[in-house]
């Protein structure tokens, strides 16, 4: 008897991962891995596991912020060029020699990066601009300010700033925690931190209210939420997570670029979408987020590596995020048939 | 004790009064009961006193205090609740988030779910215990949403809790615990304020019933002295008998039907409609507003692709799938909300009227522009639509001129059946006359046939030759023409006449 119910209880919580619209997903994630394993030598040794998280981190990074926004019914444009201005601003006050001035760096960047923030969450929480068109008017703001602090890449960096990449090039480190460096990345410990932010966000109201004001920002407003605070923080945590990506490239490029983001901001709209987040709002996971972001790389990966002729990699790209993203979504609308089919047996 | 006491109140929307001169007076550990038409003021009242509008006269006490409150929050704060008929649910979010949501348990910095959860399975247990609080808000079906509402409104410990017809998405069962959880509360010295079109449950659940109509007092009664009597609160309700009959030519009513519907049903809005419209009449529906006359009206005119529906026109089965399919056909809609269904509000008054004409088959291909404005010409005179010439944008027109033009730019179509969706709404009484004129001539001219929902029950019985009544989607009853008056459809709009089994269906 015990044992029957037991068994009912493991696959019915095999039924209801199964049904879960994530799950696709994850398989696709993982037909993704395979691929790529198949494709590349020594896939799964530490030096290429190093290098693929490295290449993987600024995507994720972004795409977890933009995660963020979008679930909270917004949508940044302005990110890529927010990332390039951060790395102009952390070049421009840091000086070659004197590392004191990395911490200043990191200061004034941390509180311009929340004031980008700020200053996005004003116009679409307080003036009720729409989002795509205040972040997109923004998005020149912040380019035109980079390309006025830095007109062509370059700048000079303090020589421990390198640890945000690699502990490789840093001076009178012993060697023991150059090989940790080698082993666990600091672009893994930054997505990890990452991680950890969201996470203790999630428990708190800010939280919960950003799912709510993205899923109905009329019925949030009914229940007393501070609707256009709230969207305003869902802007202010997206800034943190650009600004811990300016530090990883600032960190591997010893440089700002005031180019540097552009071609990421609709990549990291496409990878959050590709997880699982809803462009409506209010639906969706910032961790499923970042399998969208592995999937995107992973797929820049198998067309690098499949010899596709150079002139086909943009378009087949775009197939197979198309592909993703439609699978999903025909999983979901089946799994809501079956259950609707289901309850009506009920 | 009174808890609540409302005097004077009065508010106006633009030029519409929707309350005059209205007092309301709610006591410690009652159910008060507000009753009246639709459009009779007591939707707004509601809202009112819970802060959603701002009183333009009169004064209101709770608690022996005079309040003014600008927003509901504020009102929620001083202990008043209201349950909106829009529902103010996240979907996104479960059950129990949605309950405590804005006054979540917390820990700290972090949210206590485990407290929160509690409350919230408190309170559904008692409402409705095979809820699970897990679900999520868009899973439920419009009845457990209903409910999780009232748990949202109750989980905030108002003193005085509004519930603006909670139960007319509810079932039976869920109604008959509602009401018990109503009592439950009462009992802990919660006031209520309960409106519902339903005169049946009124009588059962209230203590004390205020009528209003036309937005002052019409009639109160105390259960607790008086007893129950369905009669005298319809007559409330009604204002007594008004007797305005005009001329209606009989004898066309021998003809042919020209449409028939058999067993039509969509989604759990429409359930089993048949009925036959004749040549020459005017067919009325009615019923409270929203029982799905609107959809009915947008079915027949091939809205609803997925409806089950099987209709004869002239004898012949029709597709009414498609909205084409009802054009070629001729049977043709005037929509309810004109603005967003029936105009092109940007474009000229000319593109306006020829619109309807492009789907048709056999059109010239480069559109005769100068045949085509004399037709306009025309229709204007005929409907006496006041516009400055055919090139001015629809949306500078009156309210009652661009009806007129909804219902002028099928003017050159051979109308079979006319489906006119409460033309006369937020229309002046100029241009209503102006219109339904135009609509009985072409009645007896033409022998067009046409079937009427009119919200207002007075253009039901002026020209409608039959009025079905609809009730949950049903048709549950038709009033022949010698039996059209004002008590007949109010009480069959309200269910009553039906019997005790057929409400517990």
């Amino acid at each position: 008897m015990n044992k029957t119910t037991e068994k009912k209880q493991t696959s019915s919580f095999m039924n209801n991962m199964v049904k879960r619209p994530e799950f696709s997903i994850l398989v696709i994630l993982v037909v993704m891995i395979t691929l790529t394993a198949l494709l590349q030598k020594n896939f799964f040794s530490i030096k290429s596991i190093v290098r693929n998280i490295n290449a993987f981190t600024p995507l994720i990074l972004l795409t977890m912020g933009q995660a963020v926004v979008i679930i909270a019914g917004g949508i940044d444009l302005s990110a890529g060029p927010a990332l390039s201005l951060l790395t102009c601003v952390l070049t421009f006050i840091m000086k070659e020699g004197s590392p004191v001035t990395g911490v200043y760096a990191l200061v004034i960047t941390f509180a311009a990066a929340v004031l980008l923030g700020i200053i996005n969450g004003i116009g679409i929480g307080y003036l009720r601009i729409p989002p795509v068109i205040a972040t997109f008017a923004t998005s020149f703001m912040w380019l035109g300010t980079a390309l006025f602090i830095r007109p062509t890449p370059g700048g000079e960096t303090v020589n421990w700033f390198n640890a945000f990449y690699s502990f490789r090039s840093l001076e009178n480190v012993p060697q023991v925690i150059r090989t940790i460096g080698d082993i666990i990345p600091p672009a893994l410990v930054l997505v990890l931190l990452g991680c950890f932010f969201w996470y203790i966000l999630s428990r708190t109201r800010t939280g919960r209210y950003i799912y709510a004001v993205g899923s109905s920002l009329e019925s949030a407003y009914e229940s007393g939420i501070d609707t256009a605070l709230v969207q305003t923080s869902a802007y202010i945590i997206n800034s943190v997570f650009i600004f811990l990506t300016a530090l990883f490239f600032v960190g591997q490029n010893q440089s700002g670029d005031a180019r540097l983001g552009d071609p990421l901001t609709l990549r990291a709209i496409a990878a959050a979408v590709v997880g699982g987040i809803a462009l409506s709002g209010g639906k969706g996971s910032v961790f499923f987020a970042i399998v969208g972001a592995l999937i995107l790389s992973f797929v820049n990966k198998i067309i690098f590596f499949a010899d596709i002729p150079y002139a086909f990699q943009t378009l087949v790209g775009g197939v197979i995020v198309i592909g993703a993203i439609a699978s999903s979504r025909f999983y979901t609308i089946y799994n809501q048939k079956v259950r609707k089919k289901e309850s009506s047996l009920i | 004790m009174v808890v609540l006491e409302a005097k004077g109140i009065k508010k106006h929307f633009g030029g519409v009064v929707a309350l005059a001169d209205a007092n309301l007076i709610c006591r410690k550990g009652k159910i008060t009961g507000l009753l009246g038409a639709n459009g009779s003021g007591k939707s707004t009242m509601s809202k009112i006193i819970s802060g959603v509008y701002s009183a333009d006269g009169g004064d209101i006490r709770f608690k022996g205090e005079q309040v003014k409150y600008r927003n509901p929050n504020e009102a929620q704060k001083n202990g008043i609740a209201m349950v909106f008929q829009n529902l103010s649910l996240v979907p996104d979010l479960t059950v129990w988030q949605n309950i405590v949501l804005g006054a979540e348990e917390k820990k700290r910095l972090f949210l206590n779910n485990e407290a929160s959860r509690i409350i919230s399975r408190n309170i559904i247990d008692k409402l409705l215990p095979g809820l699970d609080i897990n679900r999520m808000i868009y899973e439920l079906n419009p009845g457990e949403m209903q409910i999780v509402e009232i748990a949202k409104a109750v989980s905030a410990k108002p003193e005085l809790l509004i519930l603006d017809e909670p139960t007319a998405a509810l079932e039976q069962a869920e109604v008959k615990s509602l009401f018990t959880y109503m009592r439950s509360l009462v009992e802990q010295g919660v006031s209520i304020i309960f409106t519902s079109h339903r005169l049946w449950e009124v009588m059962e659940i209230c203590d004390d019933i205020v009528v209003f109509r036309n937005g002052t007092n019409a009639g109160h009664i105390d259960f607790e002295t008086e007893e129950k009597d369905p009669e005298k609160l319809i007559r409330y309700i009604t204002g007594g008998i008004k007797e305005i009959k005009i001329e209606k030519d009989r004898n066309t009513l021998s003809g042919n039907p020209v449409l028939q519907v058999h067993h039509l049903s969509y989604g759990g809005i429409l359930k089993d409609i048949s009925f036959e419209l004749r040549k020459g009449e005017i067919l009325g529906i009615g019923g409270l507003a929203g029982q799905g006359q609107h959809e009915l009206m947008l079915l027949l005119a091939g809205n609803y692709p997925k409806a089950v529906c099987c209709a004869e026109l002239n004898g012949k089965p029709i597709n009414l799938t498609k909205p084409v399919n009802a054009i070629r056909n001729n049977i043709l809609l005037v929509p309810g909300d004109r603005q967003l269904e029936g105009l092109f509000l940007n474009h000229p008054v000319f593109t306006n009227l020829i619109f309807p004409k492009m789907g048709l088959k056999k059109q010239p291909f480069i559109t005769p522009r100068k045949m085509y404005k004399e037709e306009c010409e025309r229709t204007i005179a005929r409907l006496s639509i006041k516009t400055d010439g055919l090139d001015i944008p629809v949306r500078t027109l009156s309210g009652g001129n661009q009806q007129k033009i909804v219902v002028g730019k099928w003017l050159p179509f051979d109308v079979n059946v006319l489906l006119l969706a409460d033309p006369a709404k937020g229309v002046d009484i100029g241009a209503k006359q102006d219109l339904y004129a135009y609509i009985i001539e072409q009645v007896k001219k033409e022998r067009m046939s046409v079937i009427l929902y009119a919200s207002d029950n007075q253009e039901l019985i002026e020209y409608c030759d039959r009025v079905l009544i609809m009730y949950e989607g049903r048709i549950v009853s038709t009033i022949e023409e010698n039996d059209i008056n004002e008590d007949r459809i109010i009480s069959a709009s309200m269910g009553i006449g039906r019997t005790e089994g057929e409400r517990h269906e």
